[in-house]
């Protein structure tokens, strides 16, 4: 009021008329300010919607640190400690059943006539997560494998067989899930010798991926070589044999012998698969046999 | 536009300019949250969200909660049936998102449970790679920490899983050895069960020895070691060998290849009885 009066009556009358003048052509006037009016409210519901979350989400942090902790709840007089008990507790849930998905646990789920059970078996090689198969089991009157997608060159019929699926079923799934891996593993290595070394022929491959024949030409000497990989364990992703040819030499090598560094199949493959930079120094690992 | 617009316009944009600069500050926030501990909400965990930020107006808090109570009920039954399926109890799993963008979320897991008796820390880094529609998972950095004080032989399979990452290969193993380890202590705790004059078992059922004292020669003792072996490559192999504690002057009375050959002749009949009828044999022979 004070403002008022000193301004004068005139000033206010200004302001007055001015008001009038503008509520004449109220869509000039109000867009603007409507729009910005609009904007304002969306921010400051967007900023107490993201404080109520960040609150929300503390609550939660704290009450699952104390559930992991397997420690009991303290009672809080919040009223909605309750929902965020049970949030708390679904977000637990949720991490540990994704945790036993990713460790390869076989993901298990009834099938919706309730007769029998849906499993998968998860894939990788070095880290990277590679196919899954999946098999569904009937349960009664006796485990049966009724569908799966297991490829026809793993002898599931014999491995159910002979890890007595009908009373040890996880026995026969690590089994399973051994020669998965290991046909993955290899299958992988295949792919990555293509892609890292395009130079290297690859002469002869089986969908088991159990044999591998490759060859290359060493840089310098420029002498083919021969390497011949034999994977006769369908269960490891390492070969047991590998057998070097170049020139009319011969070199070969079983896991079983004593490892060398030179013929030890793991560094063998490993290096192939290792050495992607150095080009020069690629096919090192024949030179040794002169 | 005239003059009082005007300032409502600046005094507005000068609002909206501090509204954004907090709002912008806490989404950081609210990103630094999700570096600590990682919450997906989805479903109905996102109704509950709505409903505590108060942007649910459908639902009544008997509704999101009775919903909430219900797949929380369904959860812990299928984690029951994971544990039970997959062998290995979880106790704890804890997220932390290291970067989030959109071709690229990379994830640190921190997972933590047992094994029969083993208990197991295990962290991990998850990559995920979406390329043209198709999504590439991969581990990195993993980090497997036990509490291994009697666990010799698991020591070099633990630094080849860790140098490949190869984490489904750990919890295989894992799950295998504890079946081998739990066949020896059902073995030596039923073998001890029925023979308790002459089998004890110094270490408790779940170590690797066993001795065989017969009541009335306190001076010849039989061991039987029982070890689990597992090799860098993940293999477990129980090996059983028979030792003997005899005294010299009875092995010169008694130079018969029974007595000295012992060792030998048990790996014969472990071959062909199997673990605990081979030792049960040996009992036997000893029981007055």
């Amino acid at each position: 009021m004070e403002g008022l009066s000193s301004k004068g009556v005139l000033s206010h009358l200004s302001v007055l008329a001015v008001q009038t003048k503008s509520r004449r052509n109220p869509p000039q006037q109000s867009t603007r300010v409507k729009e910005l009016k609009a904007e304002a409210e969306a921010l400051m519901m967007r900023r107490e919607q993201l404080k109520a979350e960040i609150q929300t989400h503390k609550s939660l942090q704290r009450m699952r640190l104390s559930m992991d902790k397997g420690e009991e709840e303290m009672d809080e007089d919040s009223e909605n400690s309750q929902l965020l008990q049970l949030m708390a507790k679904h977000s637990q849930l949720k991490d540990l059943l994704y945790a036993h998905h990713l460790i390869g646990g076989y993901d298990i789920i009834k099938t919706s006539l309730g007769k029998g059970v849906c499993v998968s078996v998860t894939t990788a090689y070095e880290g990277v997560y590679l196919d899954t198969y999946n098999l569904e089991i009937d349960l009664k009157p006796v485990l049966r494998i009724t569908r799966h997608n297991v490829p026809p060159f793993i002898p599931l019929n014999e491995l159910a067989e002979q890890n007595n699926i009908q009373t040890n079923i996880k026995a026969f799934l690590d089994v399973l899930s051994q020669h998965l891996n290991a046909h993955a593993g290899r299958k992988q290595q295949l792919k990555l010798v293509k892609e890292r070394f395009p130079s290297v022929d690859v002469m002869e491959s089986n969908v088991l991926c159990s044999i591998l024949v490759l060859m290359f030409t060493v840089p310098r000497q420029k002498t083919a070589v021969l390497c011949t990989l034999n994977y006769s364990d369908h269960t490891r992703c390492l070969p047991t044999t590998v057998h070097i040819q170049c020139e009319g030499r011969t070199v070969s090598t079983d896991n079983q012998g004593p490892p060398s560094t030179v013929y030890n199949p793991r560094l063998c493959v490993m290096s192939m698969l290792s050495i992607r930079t150095l080009k020069h120094n690629k096919f090192k690992c024949p030179s040794f046999i002169y | 536009m005239n003059e009082e617009n005007t300032e409502e316009v600046k005094v507005l944009e000068a609002q909206i300019e501090q509204l954004q600069a907090e709002v912008a500050q806490l989404q950081r926030q609210q990103q630094n949250n999700h570096k600590d501990m990682t919450f997906n909400f989805s479903g109905q965990m996102q109704e509950a969200l709505l409903y505590l930020c108060g942007q649910s107006v459908v639902r009544t808090k008997e509704e999101v909660v009775s919903r909430l109570e219900e797949e929380v009920k369904e959860m812990e039954e299928d984690l029951k049936r994971q544990t039970q399926m997959n062998g290995i109890n979880l106790n704890s799993c804890t997220t932390k998102t290291l970067q989030s963008g959109d071709s690229q979320l990379i994830q640190k897991f921190c997972v933590s449970g047992y094994c029969s008796e083993l208990n197991f820390l295990v962290e991990f880094q998850l990559t995920e790679f979406k390329q043209n529609q198709r999504c590439q998972r991969e581990i990195s950095d993993l980090n497997v920490v036990m509490d291994a004080t009697d666990l010799k032989s698991f020591n070099g399979f633990l630094l080849n899983v860790e140098e490949h990452n190869d984490h489904l290969l750990f919890f295989r193993t894992l799950r295998t050895f504890s079946d081998r380890c739990d066949d020896r202590s059902r073995t030596f705790q039923h073998l001890q069960d029925k023979y308790p004059s002459i089998v004890s078992l110094p270490g408790g059922c779940r170590s690797e020895i066993m001795t065989l004292n017969h009541p009335q020669l306190p001076g010849c003792v039989l061991f039987i070691h029982w070890s689990v072996d597992v090799s860098s490559e993940g293999r477990v192999t129980p090996k059983i060998n028979l030792l003997t504690k005899i005294p010299e002057r009875v092995l010169q009375l008694f130079p018969s290849q029974t007595v000295g050959g012992a060792a030998k002749f048990f790996q014969s009949l472990l071959r062909i009885l199997g673990p605990e009828a081979a030792l049960e044999s040996v009992i036997r022979a000893i029981c007055p």
